[in-house]
């Protein structure tokens, strides 16, 4: 008896844990709503299923608890309720997957007016490079990376040129715009995730990789590694920074373009550059302390 | 154990034999012997292991930012004066399908309880995979001279390389084991362990059978088919 | 020496004697085809060594295996102790650095899914009862299954020797993915990785080794009568996970050689370009995903490998203790024959979001949410017989009820992860931890639990206590659900995984009270299981000793001539099977069990329906 009432105190409190939880997804910033949707979809049909399924074990459990005098039925086979539940059961889950491979499809189609933005990441951090007026991204390889190339461009590349160099963790977005997330790794894998945008892609040395998405609310929002990547993996923060178009210009006008990088290529680049390594150790320290 | 005739249940042909053996009883194999199902079985393992070497070849040859080396230059070999592309491979290759005829022969005469014929013929084999692992040192012998290394070579992706020398390595380890068991199987043949009754192995409650020396054919025939895939994968692609 | 064989040829002369000999009297319908097989020899150590260092008895190298994949499993409880200590009071540990923390991580993870559960399913489980359950005398290679368990221990050796050695373990992730795997920088790169590569190809080879004999005792080595539609569900489970495993290990085995191969001489069959602090290392041109696509090749039938033989044990425990038969007994077979070999069409479920071509999605979506049918069907032939059933609520009934608790739980969270784009959001974050510790943790831990409590009278001939049982099946099942049913919950808000630390994202810090609370739950369900150990203590020294099949049970490992069975299992001659294993209260039986060596003639006046 006991054993039954406990089971379905366990499950009475899912169901509770589950309604008034303070824990769930933070508000969507993306397009990605389809994604939120089906999980919901999903979580009331297999909900509902766990549910189910537990509250008949549970009314077994009471039902046909053991008695000496009573017998179990007995009944090997019962093929035409096998049936119905396979039937119902492939239906069920076909239902999940339709919505599922509908999401996907629009996930591996970028749509054409995206931005494409470079995101190169290393043990432990992000940078960002954004296209120039020319609207492509110049082509870049790992053995290029060195303090006046942070980024690796090929030099004989004539569309590397114009490409606007963010030399910060934070990249900014123009809200409504969808992006095109490119992501290269100089050493070992990483994972651009951002929770509000619901998207995310490894970052695989060797290959680019890529996804995209539509923010759709201004505001900061905190990219976090999601591969794991070493000991500094949990420490390995970026930011986002969704703003209003006009904003958005006013912030690209500020930004410094391969070229303009080139033209001063002196002493003072390197100083920074060794600034922003210092920075970055400062911060993982500064973190594991805490 | 070799010829089964098994009372009470009639072999039938086919699939419809297939079908009952396998709603039978006892056995699903009707009179295979145990030795000779496991070694199936392990060799239908051992083909994944293979295959696994054989696809990752493939996908790393085929995401290799580098060009992939000329098999047919890489692997020439001067005769009289002239390089003739594969000729060391194609010798190799004939080694080794003739021990495997001469394998075969052996199980023949083994069931035949033709005891000298039989060890003979495995000893035949063993001579056969002993040359055919002494070519294949050669050969590496003859790439390390011009530089191949695992990690790089001369004539384009480091791949190449580690992808040769891994699988060719594990193919002849398979090779070296066989040749080994080979050599303790003609002894074993010769020294009568098959033969009265059988005498127990060391590994095995068992008593000896000339079903062992098929047993180990049929490892040694998997030897040679694998040989044949890495020779159209490493020599002919 | 002082061993020897004992030569039975003479028992198996003797039976088909009495088989002829009775033929007359006994009525046709109790017709068995007559042995195909002659006697199996058997080799009896007499020494301490041979008889039980290095034994020849599946069951004693059964129970070898059993504790060595406990020892193994004590082990990554503790570190799972330590990582939770680190994750719900940070800093209170002050040893628990990063470095340490990764490390714990990735032994918790593969000692738990290889070196315990496999070992234990596979190597404890299936060398004890597969001989006992389809009627052979032992295993078909005795010797070559003793050298699979001395392999075991030997990888086993080797894997705990890695947390010694300068270094440490490796800490890249139970996943081992490289690069990092093998980059100077992850924690355990030098030896720590390479004493893994090493266990574990030792652990394959050794696994091949037992196998082997599983496979071809279960094919070939039945007693007469036992067809494979009349053997228990344990060991359809535990052979189809083992059919699994011998074509799954190898791409383990395959990719551990080229890992070892990357780090000792410097190929690049996984390492592409990489530039580390400043300088470019010599690799090049290798591909990261290649590994990961073998790695999954593997470690998507390894959760199978553990699931299946759960899935076995737990179908034959409902059915002895709620004195019914298994619903749909076929469908269960099939189910898992099916479940078994669709499980090669889906690692790449795991590999969504890793930068793989992303149309191979779709194909892969649609295989995981295929195999969610079999599996669900499972499921509802183990309520369903439950239902109308007259089930004892003991403790062995208890771990199966807490099994479908979480089984169902964490299979329905399995349909949000195999959904290609519901995974993206939810991939590598805590949702994936609760998922998978809740379907291939906490599930299989309960059927392993279970499997004890109904099997210990077996093997050593006394009943554990049931009082102690239940405390230890509610601790130990309330305390796993409450670690892994709000954990779902940190993985919606976005908490990736294989975080040493959660702090500052505002979000984040909003969990510190839940992960707290997980932590102490964690503490209680480990110091729970020393419930089971005193109990097994106390009951080795005063338990009751347990009747002769005390479940009433219709399998053959409970009708053998002693109890515990000795060596060759079932004395002077082997069963003869007549019925399926699932033959409870039959209409019109005197018992409410029927055991499978029943012949028919017996029960003629009774309603049997399938044999
Ligand atoms: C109550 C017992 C257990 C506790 C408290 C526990 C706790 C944990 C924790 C804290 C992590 C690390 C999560 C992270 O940082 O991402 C982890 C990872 C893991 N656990 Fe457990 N665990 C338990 C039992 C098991 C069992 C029985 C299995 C067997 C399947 C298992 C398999 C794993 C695996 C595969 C990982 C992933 C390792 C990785 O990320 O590389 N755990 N566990
Ligand atoms: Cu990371
Ligand atoms: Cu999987």
């Amino acid at each position: 008896m006991h054993a039954g009432i406990i089971f379905f105190l366990v499950i009475l409190g899912s169901i509770l844990f589950h309604i008034f939880t303070p824990w769930y997804w933070t508000d969507i910033a993306s397009n990605w709503k389809g994604m939120d949707d089906t999980i919901t979809l999903t979580f009331w049909v297999g909900g509902g299923v766990f549910v189910a399924v537990c509250l008949f074990m549970i009314y077994c459990v009471f039902k046909y608890s053991y008695k000496e005098d009573r017998k179990a039925e007995y009944k090997p086979e019962d093929k035409k309720l096998e049936k119905i539940l396979t039937v119902a059961t492939t239906l069920g889950v076909a239902a999940l997957l339709a919505p599922g491979l509908i999401i996907w499809n629009q996930y591996v189609n970028v749509p054409k007016n995206s931005i494409e933005i470079d995101v190169m990441a290393w043990q432990w951090g992000w940078q960002y490079r954004l296209p120039g007026n020319d609207g492509k991204l110049g082509t870049t390889k790992v053995v290029n990376i060195n303090d006046d190339n942070p980024f690796g461009i090929n030099l004989d590349d004539p569309y590397g040129r114009d490409d606007v160099m963010v030399q910060s963790d934070i990249i900014n977005l123009e809200n409504n715009r969808p992006v095109k997330i490119l992501l290269r790794s100089v050493d070992v894998l990483h994972n651009w995730y951002v929770p509000q945008f619901r998207a995310k892609m490894d970052a695989v040395p060797g290959v680019v990789t890529y996804y995209w998405f539509e923010p759709n609310k201004v505001g900061e929002y905190e990219v976090l590694c999601a591969e794991y990547c070493g000991v500094g993996h949990y420490a390995m923060r970026g930011g986002v920074e969704v703003q209003d178009p006009n904003s958005y210009q006013e912030w690209l006008g500020e930004q410094e373009t391969f070229s303009d990088l080139l033209a001063k290529q002196n002493k003072e680049i390197e100083t920074k550059k060794v600034a922003k390594n210092n920075s970055n150790i400062e911060k993982v320290i500064y973190k594991e302390e805490k | 154990m070799s010829d089964p005739k098994i009372d009470g249940f009639e072999l039938k042909p086919g699939f419809r034999g297939m079908a009952s053996d396998t709603g039978s009883d006892q056995t699903m194999f009707k009179g295979v012997h145990w030795g000779k199902a496991m070694m199936w079985i392990f060799l239908l393992s051992d083909t994944f292991v293979f295959s696994c070497f054989l696809i990752a070849y493939m996908k790393g040859r085929g995401s290799t930012p580098v060009e992939w080396p000329n098999p047919s230059e890489v692997f020439a070999l001067e005769a009289f004066g002239v390089p003739v592309p594969l000729l060391l491979i194609a010798l190799m290759t004939f080694v080794l399908i003739t021990s495997s005829g001469t394998m075969a022969l052996a199980v023949k005469y083994g069931y035949e309880k033709n005891r000298k014929m039989c060890g003979w013929l495995v000893l035949a084999t063993a001579i056969g995979g002993l040359t055919f692992v002494g070519m294949q040192a050669y050969e590496w012998s003859k790439l390390i001279h011009e530089g191949v290394r695992p990690w790089e070579n001369p004539f384009g992706a480091a791949q190449f390389g580690s992808f040769f020398f891994m699988i060719t390595g594990f193919h002849g380890t398979h090779v070296s084991i066989g040749v080994i068991f080979l050599f303790i199987y003609a002894y074993k043949v010769f020294a009568g362990h098959y033969e009265n009754g059988g005498k127990r192995g060391w590994f095995t409650t068992m008593k000896g059978d000339y079903v062992e020396i098929e047993i180990l054919g049929l490892y040694w025939h998997f030897v040679d088919l694998v040989w044949v895939f890495i020779f159209a994968f490493f020599y002919l692609w | 020496m002082s061993d020897e064989y004992e030569n039975k040829s003479g028992y198996q002369a003797q039976s088909s004697e009495a088989l002829t000999g009775s033929a007359g009297s006994a009525p046709d319908m109790d017709y068995v085809r007559p042995a195909e097989l002659p006697e199996q020899d058997l080799y009896h150590g007499h020494t301490f060594l041979t008889k039980w260092v290095f034994c020849q008895d599946a069951k004693v190298i059964g129970v070898q295996y059993f504790l060595t994949a406990v020892f193994t499993g004590i082990v990554g409880l503790i570190l799972s102790w330590l990582m939770r200590l680190q994750l719900g009071f940070p800093g209170l540990a002050g040893f628990i650095t990063a470095e340490h923390y990764y490390q714990f991580v990735t032994m918790h993870g593969m000692i738990m899914v290889v070196y315990f559960l496999t070992a234990l399913f596979l190597g404890g489980f299936g060398n004890y009862l597969i001989p006992l359950m389809v009627g052979a005398r032992d295993m078909v290679f005795p010797y070559v299954n003793m050298l699979s368990f001395w392999m075991f221990f030997v990888a086993v050796a080797i894997l705990m020797a890695s947390f010694f050695v300068p270094g440490g373990p490796t800490g890249a992730g139970w996943t081992l993915y490289p690069p990092q795997t093998i980059l100077e920088g992850t924690p355990g790169s030098g030896m720590g990785i390479l004493l893994m590569l090493i266990s574990l190809a030792l652990f394959v080879i050794g696994f091949t080794m037992g196998g082997l004999n599983y496979m071809i005792t279960v094919l070939q080595a039945r007693t007469r009568g036992m067809t494979l539609m009349r053997m228990p569900l344990t060991v359809w489970g535990i052979f189809t996970a083992t059919v699994l495993a011998m074509l799954a290990f190898p791409a383990l085995l395959v990719s551990a050689i080229m890992m070892t191969l990357d780090k000792v001489i410097g190929t690049s069959f996984f390492m592409p370009t990489i530039l580390k602090a400043g300088e470019v290392l010599e690799y090049g041109g290798g591909s990261p995903i290649l590994f990961q696509h073998l790695f999954w090749f593997f470690g998507h039938p390894e959760v199978y490998i553990v699931a299946l033989p759960a899935f076995g044990i737990v179908s034959d425990l409902i059915s002895v203790h709620a004195r019914k038969n298994i619903f749909g007994y076929r469908m269960m077979v099939w189910a898992i024959v099916g479940i078994g070999a669709l499980s090669f069409f889906v690692w790449a479920h795991h590999m969504y979001v890793s930068g793989m071509n992303p149309w191979f999605g779709f194909f892969f979506a649609t295989t995981t949410l295929i195999i969610a049918v079999p599996t669900a069907m499972k499921v509802y032939n183990w309520i369903l017989t439950l239902w109308r059933g007259n089930i004892r609520i003991n403790t062995v009934m208890l771990w199966c009820l807490g099994f479908i608790v979480t089984f169902v739980n964490g299979g329905i969270t399995g349909i949000f992860l195999g959904n290609v784009s519901v995974d993206v959001p939810l991939s590598d974050t805590y949702f994936v931890v609760a998922h998978f510790h809740m379907v291939m943790g906490i599930a299989p831990v309960m059927v392993i639990m279970g499997a004890v409590y109904h099997w210990f009278p077996l093997i050593t001939g006394r009943l554990l206590n049931e009082t102690l049982g239940k405390w230890h099946f509610w601790a130990t099942f309330l305390g796993a659900y409450s670690i892994y049913f709000p954990m779902h919950y940190l993985g919606f808000i976005g908490v990736p995984r294989r975080y040493y630390e959660m702090y500052d994202s505002p979000y984040m810090t909003s969990a510190v009270g839940m992960n707290e609370f997980i932590s102490l739950a964690a503490f209680l369900v480990g110091a729970a299981q020393f419930i089971l150990i005193f109990n097994i203590i106390k009951t080795l020294k005063t338990g009751k000793p347990a009747p002769k099949n005390p479940w009433k049970a219709n399998s053959l490992e409970w009708h053998t001539s002693t109890q515990p069975p000795e060596h060759g299992n079932f004395g002077e001659r082997l069963p003869v099977v007549h019925r399926w294993p699932y033959d409870f209260s039959v209409p019109g039986a005197k018992d409410d069990f029927i055991p499978q060596t029943t012949p028919p003639s017996e029960v003629v006046h009774t309603k049997v329906e399938k044999t």
